[in-house]
């Protein structure tokens, strides 16, 4: 539904998260950096919007997640990007860029 | 969606596994980000703390994450409902008070629902209902001639429905049946005496109309209802199953009835109960064609409803139309079948197309004001008895409210706290309601022996139907709501920190401030309905007690058809000659006396007169009359005013004489001397036919509530011109020494013995029979009275529990003020005070109430006034007269309070 304004933040981490994803599968803390990382700080995410988003991606079929062993030999909960989660990237990707190029289209219009 | 659910349903079976790996998950993120934190150089608990307020605590994010999901709802119930249970089970008193309160409320409106589905909503038992149209919008009865009233047409003739049913294609059928049912003398080959049984005659399509099948046999078809045909009789389910014990011989096989051999074609389906919704529906349906009276091609008179199922794809309002032309063409077409007085009238002449999805309207006409009245009772009940447990919820609120405190101040939220007293309410009320449920069949049951006395069978079902469960279920919820909101909004208001310092000690308490309105609104609604049970029992008995202008008392009668037992016209003077020879030898009679029919036995003829020398007189609906024979006004009662009663003279052919009641001789002999005058039936040339001879007392023959009908009574078997027809007898009256009933086997006997055919169709005792006149008025007052007396005993429950609490928690402060000199009096008063006050107010708040409430109620009251004050007076002083009995307990405790004992209380 990225044609609802309300629904654009939460759509987006969900956007960020699968692209997160799209690299390697990663543990929750691990892409609460990357996106830090990535973003320049911009976006610092507490734990209860992230395991939200977690769960709602995972109920929908986008990721899902498997125990493993960590790099320093600890177990975590690794998630995954699935065929399905990596289609509906790239359709996002794209409607996201169609949105960007229209809002800067009105922006910019005088 | 499917995965969602799948997986929500994977979380709450394995709630632990899914919890413990949330829990580890949500740590380790933690731990990581504390790490981080160290690596940068801050000390462990910096890094933690700082984690905290960035990424947010353990506890709470897990809450968070977990309430995200939609089993959490699932599972936040659940939970509330197993803390609910425990707290119910915890106090058993309180629980069962509760429940039956609302047992007792919820079944008393199930119990009426019932009935209100039964007769308001349900539609007849045949297929697709909704198709089927009456022709007529109202219920007048039986047999009419010539034009109708208001111009709306109702009753038909058999050839004026021929010919709108062959005119009217619309109707896929169009089905004719007696506006009224008949009664049957009924032998079945081999069993030696006749029974007596209802009959309706019908069109031969009309189960076809109906859309029926047979449950055994087949049903009638148009070849039976044809002239010349062999009889065929349908016998109801329910009929077969009682009398018959579901004998499957008695299809195919023979019965005598009235003396003519039928044919048994089959059986209906269990439910059907035929058009009309009445107690004792036809036993038999019997072809039209095999009517005994002759009225079949009779085009004057109108005697038959009609029925129609609409063609699907038609509507209504044309063929309405269409039908007002075809009744106006045959009604120009046939002006010699209509009285010259009526011609005017005919183009005013119309049909009014009405819904027959629930048959003809008896019932719902009969009893939709009662209904409706009672449902509003018992919803006022309802109301108290929900005041009543939001008081004991209020109470025991305040009880728990250190419990309370605690949970708020570690955090619960407050709809938390809502949501969980609310489920304890509304599962309190889903338990009462249930438990409703059974008092709303038993008190469905004892309603309808109420309201149908006499009664052998009714149509109704007691048993609670499926709009009756959700309505039952519905009103628990909102029950449950209504009572619970208030308890729950208080409890969740209260600051925690007052409470834990210790604020309890107060001498008032803010759930009073929701507590004695309460109780107030209880004593209104109590106070209105005492009134309403007042002024309902006090008008049935001035109805019943009222002077009906003859006597009940040791009389009984007997309803008897001598047509059913094959006599011919001729034969009767025979037949009354032996019964008033043989009746009067049964031990313990003392008079007996034959007549058409007797006072308020449902039957009232009428008939236009014309007195001789006097111009025919149009304005008064036409005198009552009857037959009767020697001994009549002595044996049921009715005094002779002036000249003499018809006696053993009046033979058939004596001089033909009358006998009028004082209505009659005012209206029709104003400042004349009736006695010897002349009046006659039919037309003016009969206006000497019967010569005056007596005035006897005004008696009610029908109506209970006006004055007694203008009426003449004639002899027996004294017709004009050989108009034989009109000497039937329908009743026997018997004046008896002790209980009537007790005679009924030697009345039976000697019956049997002047002719084993004659049936009697009926035999109560004349007490019995008046009293049948009044059981709407006697289910009304019986109802209202019990819900009066539940309204009293709640708000007594309510006064006596609000002031227990109030002593209960002032307890302290009584015992400062008896340690600083109050005496026994003064505490007394202060207890008092409160209650006292709201009783006041809730009087003065009921007392106009019911007032204005009352003059609704006016139009069904006879013989008082709705602001009758010995009532109103009576209603106050014994509800407050329980009401001080019931606070007065709780406040002598009060006065009995140590106080050494109270100061050092909590």
């Amino acid at each position: 539904m990225p044609d609802k304004p309300s629904d654009l933040v939460q759509g987006t981490l969900d956007m960020l998260i699968l692209k997160t994803l799209a690299l390697e599968p990663m543990h929750g803390y691990g892409i609460a950096v990357r996106l830090e990382q990535m973003s320049k700080g911009v976006f610092r995410l507490n734990a209860g919007s992230l395991f939200v988003a977690f769960q709602r991606l995972q109920r929908a079929g986008l990721i899902r997640s498997e125990w493993k062993a960590t790099e320093n030999g600890r177990r975590a909960k690794y998630y995954v990007l699935t065929d399905q989660g990596r289609k509906r990237l790239n359709s996002e990707k794209r409607e996201w860029g169609r949105q960007v190029a229209a809002i800067a289209r009105i922006l910019e219009a005088s | 969606m499917l995965r969602n659910m799948a997986s929500g349903l994977r979380s709450l079976f394995r709630k632990e596994r899914v919890d413990r790996e949330l829990d580890e998950e949500l740590r380790d993120f933690l731990e990581l980000a504390t790490e981080e934190k160290m690596k940068q150089g801050t000390s462990r608990e910096d890094a933690l703390r700082a984690v905290r307020l960035e990424r947010g605590n353990l506890e709470v994010t897990k809450e968070f994450v977990r309430a995200a999901l939609w089993e959490s709802v699932v599972e936040t119930c659940w939970r509330d409902m197993r803390f609910a249970l425990r707290t119910l089970r915890k106090s058993p008193g309180f629980t069962a008070v509760a429940m039956l309160t609302l047992a007792l409320g919820i079944g008393a409106n199930a119990a009426i629902f019932t009935l209100i589905d039964a007769v308001l909503l349900k539609s007849l038992p045949v297929a697709n209902p909704t198709q089927l149209y009456r022709l007529g919008d109202n219920n007048n009865c039986c047999v009419m001639v010539g034009t109708q009233n208001g111009g709306s047409f109702v009753l038909y003739s058999y050839p004026l429905y021929e010919e709108l049913r062959d005119r009217t294609p619309e109707f896929t059928e169009l089905a004719a049946f007696e506006s009224y049912l008949s009664d049957l003398s009924v032998r079945r080959r081999g069993d030696s005496a006749a029974e007596p049984y209802k009959a309706e005659f019908v069109s031969g399509n009309y189960f076809t109309m109906f859309g029926i099948r047979a449950f055994a046999g087949r049903l009638l078809t148009p070849p039976d209802d044809s002239s010349g045909a062999l009889p065929v009789a349908v016998m109801n389910y329910y009929t077969w199953q009682q009398h018959f014990g579901l004998d499957p011989f008695v299809i195919g096989s023979t019965f005598n009835i009235n003396g003519v051999s039928y044919t048994i074609a089959g059986v209906t389906p269990p439910r059907f109960y035929g058009d009309t919704l009445r107690s004792d529906p036809p036993d038999f349906w019997l072809p039209l064609a095999a009517e005994p009276n002759g009225r079949l091609h009779d085009a004057k008179l109108e005697w038959l409803y009609v029925f129609g199922r609409l063609r699907p794809d038609v509507a209504p309002e044309p063929v309405q139309a269409r039908l007002t032309v075809e009744l106006q063409e045959w009604l120009g077409s046939h002006r010699k079948v209509i009285p010259e007085r009526d011609w005017k009238d005919i183009s005013q002449q119309h049909i009014r197309l009405t819904s027959a999805a629930g048959g003809v309207g008896q019932m719902q006409t009969a009893y939709a004001a009662g209904l409706r009245l009672l449902i509003t009772l018992s919803a006022l009940v309802l109301l108290i008895a929900c005041a009543n447990i939001a008081n004991l919820l209020l109470a025991r609120g305040s009880a728990n409210r250190s419990q309370t405190a605690v949970r708020l101040a570690l955090g619960a939220p407050r709809h938390r706290l809502i949501r969980q007293m609310l489920t304890e309410s509304v599962l309190l009320a889903l338990a009462g309601g249930a438990a409703g449920l059974y008092v709303a069949y038993v008190g469905t049951h004892a309603i309808l022996l109420l309201a149908f006395r006499g009664a052998h069978y009714i149509p109704i079902d007691a048993r609670p139907s499926v709009p009756v469960l959700g309505f039952a279920l519905l009103l628990s919820l909102a029950t449950g709501i209504v009572f619970g909101i208030a308890p729950a909004w208080m409890a969740s208001q209260s600051d925690p920190a007052d409470t834990l310092r210790g604020a309890g000690r107060s001498t008032g308490d803010r759930s009073s401030v929701v507590q004695k309105p309460l109780v107030t609104l209880q004593v209104a609604f109590s106070i209105v309905l005492l009134i309403g049970a007042g002024l309902v029992t006090q008008s049935l008995r001035n109805l019943e007690d009222q002077h009906f202008g003859f006597v009940t008392e040791g009389r009984l009668i007997v309803n008897i058809d001598p047509s059913l037992a094959g006599y011919t016209p001729e034969k009767l003077y025979g037949l009354y000659q032996r019964l008033e020879e043989a009746l009067p030898q049964i031990p313990g009679v003392l008079r007996a006396s034959l007549s058409g029919y007797s006072p308020l036995g449902g039957n009232n003829w009428n008939e236009r007169v014309y007195i001789e020398g006097k111009l025919p007189d149009y304005r008064w609906t036409a005198p009552s009359w009857d037959r009767v024979g020697p001994h009549y006004f002595e044996t049921i009662g009715t005094r002779l005013l002036r000249g003499r009663a018809i006696d053993e003279r009046d033979t058939p052919v004596a001089q033909h004489i009358a006998v009028i009641n004082e209505t009659f001789a005012n209206r029709f002999f104003v400042n004349e001397n009736p006695i010897g005058q002349r009046f006659g039936m039919g037309d003016t040339s009969h206006n000497g036919d019967y010569e005056i001879v007596g005035i006897v007392e005004d008696a009610k023959y029908q109506d209970t509530r006006g004055p007694a009908y203008a009426t003449f009574f004639l002899p027996l078997l004294q017709t004009p011109s050989g108009d034989q027809l009109r000497g039937w007898v329908g009743a026997i009256e018997l004046r008896v020494a002790g209980k009537p009933e007790n005679l009924e086997p030697a009345v039976r006997k000697i019956l049997a013995d002047v002719d084993p055919n004659l049936t009697v169709l009926k035999m109560v005792s004349f007490g019995e029979q008046v009293a049948r006149n009044f059981n709407q008025e006697r289910l009304i007052a019986r109802l209202t009275e019990l819900f009066g007396l539940l309204a009293l005993i709640l708000a007594c429950v309510g006064l006596y529990g609000i002031t227990a609490y109030a002593v209960a928690q002032r307890t302290n402060e009584i015992g400062i003020r008896m340690a600083l000199g109050a005496d026994r009096g003064n505490v007394l008063r202060l207890v008092l005070r409160g209650a006292l006050a709201q009783l006041g107010l809730g009087l003065g708040i009921g007392i106009p109430a019911a007032l204005a409430g009352g003059r609704v109620l006016a139009g069904q009251l006879y013989g008082v006034k709705s602001h009758d004050p010995m009532i109103l007076g009576l209603a106050a002083v014994i509800l407050a007269a329980c009401a001080v009995l019931a606070v007065s307990v709780p406040a002598r405790r009060a006065t009995r309070v140590d106080p050494i004992v109270a100061l050092r209380y909590e």
